[in-house]
């Protein structure tokens, strides 16, 4: 399962698998975002190098445009995949709050 | 558990379903399964990317003894690629230089505990081992 759209004040919400097979949905949603900011990722469930190169793609665009992008409620296991590529350097990340 | 794939990017979600049904059946935790799924997707769509013109679906594999998982691909190519040979990604370059180009198998050989390749009589094997719990 794959789901990427607006969510509430412009965020941007994906949920579910950013793998190869979805890269083309997610890059093309996102290239027609005007102006990429905050991307809610409280159902993100995976994310592999396929989904690391649109984030860094949308990112590039976004920091040329003077803004940047801000990764919110990224679970433990997704910010492991950013530390191990050193993707924690290039975004604003912000953890899931933990859970019991 | 043993099982092939058509060489299709749209195999992931066969290729997850797959990994699901073994971790529930071995009683594997969640929280192991991300890597693996990660390890099998890089791996298994170099395949398809750099072995365009192959042939026939790729196989894949799962066993878990004493603790550990151990996975294995094998597809029919001529000309090997060995995924085991050190990537270099410069993980502390700037922002502006960052590419994503071998950042798949670097992040395998980070994440998984053994990863071998083996060439011969036309098939690639690939093995990776990842310690559970």
């Amino acid at each position: 399962m794959f789901e990427i759209d607006y969510g509430e004040d412009g965020v941007i919400v994906i949920a579910g698998r950013l793998d190869a097979a979805h890269a083309v949905e997610a890059q093309a949603f996102l290239d027609a975002v005007p102006s990429p900011g905050t991307v809610d990722c409280t159902r993100l469930e995976y994310i592999s190098s396929a989904g690391l190169g649109i984030l860094l793609r949308t990112q590039k665009r976004a920091m040329s445009q003077g803004g940047g992008l801000t990764l919110v409620n990224v679970s433990g296991h997704i910010r492991d995949v950013f530390r191990y590529s050193g993707f924690d350097r290039i975004f604003r990340i912000e953890p899931a709050p933990a859970t019991d | 558990m043993h099982s092939r794939f058509a060489r299709s990017f749209e195999s992931l979600r066969d290729i997850f379903a797959f990994t699901e049904r073994f971790f529930v059946e071995q009683e594997i935790p969640e929280d192991d399964r991300h890597v693996v799924d990660l390890a099998v997707e890089e791996l298994f769509t170099n395949m398809v990317k750099y072995n365009a013109d192959g042939e026939g679906p790729i196989d894949l594999a799962l066993e878990k003894a004493d603790g550990r998982l151990t996975v294995r691909l094998s597809d029919r190519e001529e000309r090997p690629f060995d995924v085991s040979l050190p990537r270099e990604v410069d993980i502390e370059a700037p922002f502006e230089a960052r590419a994503c180009g071998g950042l798949g198998l670097y992040l395998v050989q980070a994440m998984v505990d053994s990863l071998d390749y083996d060439h011969a009589d036309g098939v690639s094997t690939i093995v990776f081992t990842r310690k559970l719990g």
